[in-house]
């Protein structure tokens, strides 16, 4: 009686075994109950204390991307875009938020397969200029020395824009440089006279009186992108279902900036920790809408190919290979 | 002997073309080929269009000279002083020690305030790099000389001036040169920090190496690295020279 008992169980200890290696084998690898078995699981990368991205700060706080089925993962927090890229080329992100110049140059490089898949914001720059430098316009620049954030970014092509505008060719100002946290002391203590970076640090500038904002570039080049959200092409193809999710989350949350402004500019203060004024002020110089304008991405592009930084074959097949906005209402 | 001088190069530059177009070295790594291209664009064009590969050269070398420079003049006087009256050594230490640790990128944001975006401010961070190990190895030198050197010279009649300058001095220089040594090359490898701030005329290796890596024009920053590689091997040889002449009393 005992003996048969314990074979009993044997067997039926097999059978559950059997069963579930069965049942663990048919989950696949990752799988987290997406249709098809597309992850829902998505690591995004974001950029540290920036404004740019308040959508993503809104969306975990207001739960659109629960509402959407996901589990995001805050995949690193990067001082800057390159930074950023790197990460995507070592496989280390699914999705991000980043600018427009560290996309396109990691992507034209063949560093980083990345694809626009909706937008963050558009304008959001400006051009400051210190204390004392009587300048009332771009063209009163000639002969002095101008900081941007880094050669051919967004913030490059706006000044070279501006000062072609005002009639001045770029030999006659000293264009450098200067990482934007720097540039608030360098203007201070005089040693750059202007600077073109994005906010908050301009409103930082304003706030520290440190400079003043001689134009924004929604004056420069109305509507010029920004930020993006982009995803790693293998993951998009993986997982197309998670992509559209996360996209409509970005909608959402982009939605609820554009109809509660104030109180978006009270989160962004939270999770940036720039003063409620900076935050405030940085936010209304920033527009925020989901749909990139592809004309204007396409313009910056052709200024990467023409000054020979970015080695790109067929400007309008980079760009097919870039945009992917199907996922946008009214996109596809 | 003689020909693995040249071997050993040639088989580090075969093995890295080889490896990097089998694409084994990772995303966007180039080869020397291709570095060689890029060499040639930065001393043609340049980067950004127009800052050419030698005005880069001139300027990070006027940066490091005279960090190395000012560096060099104020550590082997203090060094010799602390290794040789322990009075300077007891006063001394503490502040050394407690500030060479110190990463001399971390002074950034008070190189700009003190010393603007001009040659100082990245001179000033290249000194940092270049002074400790200087001043460490001309104690090191100082307290190695023999003793009994100094006790004959007292007995010969030698002032403590006299003892200073004809033996604690030479006695030390062997030590001093390698901390020379060891100081240039501490220089070059601050240099990309060096120039992170900014650099007001537009022109460095490290300052074109930042800004190519932020654009992915990885020949670039390689071709830059060579660069520094090849001027930091030249100076040490110079150093090395210098060296073999000035003490062939030993």
């Amino acid at each position: 009686m005992v003996r048969k008992s314990t074979r009993w169980t044997k067997l039926a200890l097999s059978a559950v075994t059997v069963a579930a290696v069965v049942v663990a084998l048919s989950i696949p690898l990752g799988g987290c109950g997406g249709p098809s078995g597309q992850t829902r699981v998505v690591r995004i990368g974001t950029l540290k204390n920036d404004l740019h991205q308040v959508a993503f700060y809104i969306a975990q706080q207001k739960g659109f991307f629960e509402d959407q089925g996901l589990d995001v993962r805050e995949g690193g927090v990067f001082s800057a875009g390159p930074e950023e890229m790197s990460a995507f080329s070592a496989g280390d992100l699914d999705m991000g938020y980043v600018g427009t110049a560290p996309a396109v140059t990691f992507k034209g490089q063949n560093m980083a397969d990345v694809k626009i898949v909706a937008q963050a914001n558009t304008e959001g720059s400006a051009i400051v200029v210190r204390n004392g430098l009587e300048a009332n316009d771009v063209a009163a620049l000639k002969g002095s020395t101008i900081a941007i954030p880094g050669n051919s970014t967004v913030q490059d092509y706006l000044l070279r824009t501006a000062l072609k505008k005002a009639g001045i060719s770029d030999k006659d100002v000293n264009i450098i440089v200067v990482k934007p946290p720097e540039m608030l002391p360098a203007l201070a203590s005089s040693q750059i006279d202007a600077a073109v970076v994005w906010e908050p640090y301009p409103s930082m500038i304003v706030a520290q009186k440190a400079g003043r904002v001689l134009l924004t570039s929604a004056k420069i080049w109305p509507n010029h992108p920004c930020c993006m959200l982009v995803a790693d092409s293998t993951f998009l193809k993986k997982n197309p279902d998670t992509v559209r999710r996360v996209v409509a989350a970005q909608v959402a949350a982009t939605k609820f900036i554009q109809q509660n402004p104030q109180e978006s500019a009270d989160m962004a203060h939270l999770y940036t920790g720039q003063p409620v004024d900076v935050a405030r002020a940085a936010m209304k110089d920033i527009k925020f809408n989901y749909t990139p304008d592809e004309k204007g991405i396409q313009r910056y592009v052709e200024f990467l190919k023409a000054n020979g930084v970015v080695k790109i074959g067929s400007v309008g097949t980079f760009m097919d290979n870039l945009m992917y906005t199907v996922y946008l209402p009214g996109g596809g | 002997m003689k020909k693995w001088k040249v071997i050993s190069p040639l088989v580090f530059i075969v093995l890295w073309q080889v490896l990097a177009s089998a694409g084994a070295l990772g995303k966007g790594v180039p080869s020397p080929v291709q570095v060689v291209q890029g060499l040639y664009q930065l001393t043609v064009t340049g980067f950004p269009p127009g800052y050419k590969l030698l005005g880069d050269i001139l300027s990070s070398l006027a940066r490091v000279l005279l960090g190395f420079g000012i560096a060099v003049v104020l550590a082997v006087p203090i060094g010799i002083l602390m290794g040789w009256s322990s009075w300077f050594d007891v006063v001394l230490d503490p502040i050394v020690e407690a500030l060479r640790p110190i990463p001399p990128l971390a002074w950034l944001p008070f190189a700009l305030v003190w010393f603007g975006l001009g040659y100082l401010s990245a001179a000033f961070v290249i000194f940092l790099g270049v002074f400790f190990p200087v001043v460490l190895n001309t104690v090191a030198g100082a307290r190695s000389v023999d003793p009994y050197l100094e006790e004959a010279a007292r007995t010969l009649g030698a002032d403590r001036r006299t003892i200073l300058l004809k033996v604690i001095v030479p006695g030390s220089l062997p030590s001093i040169f390698t901390g020379v040594r060891i100081g240039i090359g501490v220089g070059w490898m601050t240099l990309v920090a060096a120039e992170l701030i900014g650099v007001k005329n537009g022109y460095g290796l490290g300052y074109m190496i930042m800004n190519a890596g932020e654009v992915a024009r990885f020949d670039y920053v390689v071709g830059g690295m060579v660069v520094i590689g090849l001027i930091g091997f030249l100076m040490d040889r110079a150093i090395k020279y210098a060296e073999k002449r000035l003490l062939k009393w030993r």
